[in-house]
């Protein structure tokens, strides 16, 4: 396998938690609800910032010593210095930041870590500590201008809160926010890798697409070659044999002289086996041409009946001398013709009837028939529109009925496979190429038609040709 | 290996390969439990189906040692199930070091060879070589009923090149001395080729010493080695050092 190339993705950018931010992982919303929660629940404000200093979320109260002191020229000035320092101030470690107020109030101040790096922090306050129980000095020495009344008022209105509670608080935030953050990472880890994974599986299967594609166009020229090999030697393979048949057929008709008994059963011996072998060659070269598409059809209108009288001509004898009977049942009134090729349907019929005769055994029948049928729906059949031609389309069924020794239902598939024979054993009891079916069926895809082969009742074979007619012809 | 030298970062991705059902998110566990809290992250589970894991499980871990030298480590298991391949090959990538943990029952046997060689198959795939790989090997549920004998592990230990041993990780027996042998192979292996002892300029040893200490280890690294069964292991700790 090549390495790597579709898979751009890399788990150890994924699992870093260098680039984890909090801002990324938490949503500002649901951020707000789990801290104003807090708030309701302590009274003391909080703020969440992120590691760049960005306020994300805050569930803020606004405190009314805060309020009066903000209306006031010192107290704004002071109030906004303290708040400036709060914002500044980054816990680098675990180790929480307590920042006094002048006003006495206290910011409480924790970074939040995940993973061992700082995302962000949370601002709690201001809050008033326990201990403090009046207005400091500093708060006085700041806000010259208020009036004191007012800030003795006011103060005490302010949370109360002890250091250890506070810092309690901040603990119990960190460790729900972390878990927020934990479930937010393992969220877009998981959807990463769910895309990842998908992304390798496919590239994978691009890989097994390539490679399969790859032997399929090899496979194809390879079976090119052979075609074409097979048609070349047949060729000249009949050539030399004409030859051989030709002087053989001089020799027993005594053009040389007469011949002994004996050497006219043995001249005749090699000119039927001549005859034999090109029969074998001829079908070989039929095959090849039909594989490559090279065979040219001489097409007329065909008359089907006189298709099959011809063929039973043609058998009568074989058939007599195996005990076979041979019918023909055509309708009386005639069939219509179909555009074929009267040479080629007859070599098809031909073919089908000479295997049903050596296929029977004595006192058996074979029958051919014709009849006009419908186009088959049961198959399937990729043609567009096939729903609305089929049913107009009609076709001519030859049936070639036997009552031989039958087609097992496993092997119906194969029998019309090149070379196949359903036992090899036959070959020997009966002879044959096991190219005859093969031929049969690649005639009929050129007439754009089909043969099929069902079991005869009660025993036997039925072979069917279906040729279109053409709806318009 | 990650190497930062700004923030003098280290981190080190080790994998739990294995067939299915081997006990390699036990041994993240088990690891997870006895680590010190300081040092450990969560140890994160990436959807399971019946207990199974579907993409990785991943336990980091964090260690400070002199002048500010932090390392990580990213403990990943891999899916076992034979459909998880594409996820296997992506955890696999980039890892510094392999512990190959193994079904010690018999009937184990061939999907052990057929989860190594699976390993090698997608090592291959990112341009890797298994020789060149950090490996220790864990015999693991040494306490089930049909698995292949002591004797006869040690003896297959001894003829093997990588260090084996015997765990049973449910009650967390071997899965430490495991660890620690992996974490020191992978860091040999690292030291030779980045030379990370020159560039962070550190007594490694003594960091890995409290690393393990850290992770709950009792004695020293040679006596935690020292379990392990066969395995060229000597050889190969003098390897930086030639």
């Amino acid at each position: 396998m090549k390495p790597q190339e579709g898979a751009n993705l890399d788990i150890d950018d994924l699992t870093t938690t260098k680039n984890v931010r909090l801002e990324d992982l938490i949503d500002r919303e649901s951020l707000k609800e789990v801290i104003t929660s807090f708030v309701t629940l302590f009274g003391i404000s909080v703020r969440v910032y992120s590691a760049d200093g960005e306020k994300l979320a805050d569930a803020v109260e606004q405190q009314d010593i805060c309020k009066y002191l903000n209306e006031l020229p010192d107290g704004r000035s002071a109030c906004a210095a303290t708040v400036a320092t709060v914002k500044r101030t980054s816990p680098e470690t675990m180790e929480d930041i307590v920042h006094p107020c002048f006003t006495g109030a206290r910011y409480h101040i924790a970074a939040l870590m995940y993973d061992g790096r700082r995302v962000g922090r949370i601002v709690l306050g201001p809050y008033l500590p326990a201990e403090v129980k009046e207005v400091p000095g500093s708060l006085m020495t700041a806000a010259r201008d208020a009036q004191p009344d007012q800030l003795r008022q006011l103060l005490p209105r302010m949370p109360r809160a002890r250091a250890e509670t506070v810092h309690n608080v901040a603990e119990h935030m960190r460790g729900v926010l972390d878990l927020i953050l934990f479930s937010g990472h393992k969220a877009l880890l998981t959807s990463q890798m769910h895309l990842a994974s998908v992304r390798e599986s496919y590239r994978e299967l691009q890989d097994k697409n390539h490679r399969l594609q790859d032997a399929y166009d090899k496979l194809r020229e390879l079976d090119r070659l052979k075609s074409n090999f097979i048609a070349t030697i047949s060729h000249e393979l009949r050539t030399p044999l004409t030859s051989i048949i030709g002087y053989s057929e001089m020799l027993g008709e005594g053009i040389a002289g007469s011949l002994t008994s004996d050497q006219l059963e043995f001249v005749n011996t090699i000119r039927e086996k001549g005859e034999q072998l090109l029969t074998l060659i001829m079908s070989l070269l039929d095959l090849s041409k039909l594989e490559s598409g090279s065979l040219a059809l001489v097409k007329t209108d065909v008359d089907v009946c006189k298709t099959l009288d011809d063929v039973v001509s043609l058998l009568k004898p074989n058939a007599t001398k195996a005990d076979v009977q041979l019918a023909v049942d055509a309708p009386a009134e005639g069939l219509p013709t179909v555009r074929g090729d009267a040479n080629r349907i007859r070599q098809a019929v031909l073919n089908l009837a000479e295997n049903a005769v050596k296929f029977t055994p004595a006192g058996g029948s074979v029958t051919l028939s014709a009849k006009v049928g419908r186009q088959v729906m049961d198959e399937a059949e990729d043609d567009i529109g096939f729903a609305l031609i089929a049913p107009a389309r009609s076709v001519i069924e030859i049936r070639v009925a036997d009552t031989g020794i039958g087609i097992p239902e496993h092997e119906r598939e194969k029998i019309f496979d090149p070379f196949y024979q359903v036992d090899s054993s036959s070959t020997r009891e009966y002879g044959g190429t096991g190219l005859g079916l093969s031929i049969v069926q690649r005639l009929m895809q050129a007439h754009d038609g089909k043969v099929s082969v069902e079991p005869n009742h009660p025993k036997g074979s039925v072979f069917i040709l279906k040729i279109p007619i053409d709806v318009d012809p | 290996m990650q190497l930062d030298f700004v923030s003098r970062e280290l981190t080190i991705k080790l994998v739990y390969y294995g067939p299915a059902l081997s006990g390699k998110t036990t041994n993240l566990q088990s690891l997870h439990g006895f680590a010190d809290e300081a040092s450990r992250g969560r140890l994160m589970t990436l959807e399971t189906r019946d207990d199974r894991t579907l993409f990785f499980d991943l336990l980091p871990l964090r260690f400070r040692g002199d002048g500010d030298l932090s390392l990580r480590l990213k403990l990943f298991t891999v899916p076992g199930q034979v459909i998880h391949a594409s996820t296997r090959r992506l955890v696999l990538q980039g890892a510094d070091g392999v512990a190959f943990i193994a079904d010690s029952q018999l009937s184990e046997t061939k999907n052990n060879a057929r989860a190594f060689l699976d390993l090698k198959e997608n090592l291959r795939s990112h341009g890797r070589e298994m020789r060149e790989l950090p490996l220790v090997i864990q015999y693991n549920k040494r306490d089930m009923p049909h698995t292949r004998g002591d004797d006869e592990i040690a003896q297959l230990a001894k003829k093997g090149r990588e260090p084996v041993f015997a765990a049973v990780a449910t009650q967390g027996v071997g899965v430490l001395e495991t660890f620690v042998s992996l974490l020191h192979l992978t860091w040999l292996s690292l030291d030779a080729s980045h030379d990370l002892t020159g560039k962070f300029r550190f007594n490694s040893e003594s960091f890995l010493q409290e690393v393990i200490g850290r992770m709950g280890a009792r004695g020293s690294i040679d006596q935690i080695l020292d379990t392990c069964l066969g395995g060229h292991f000597e050889a190969r700790r003098r390897e930086p050092s030639q």
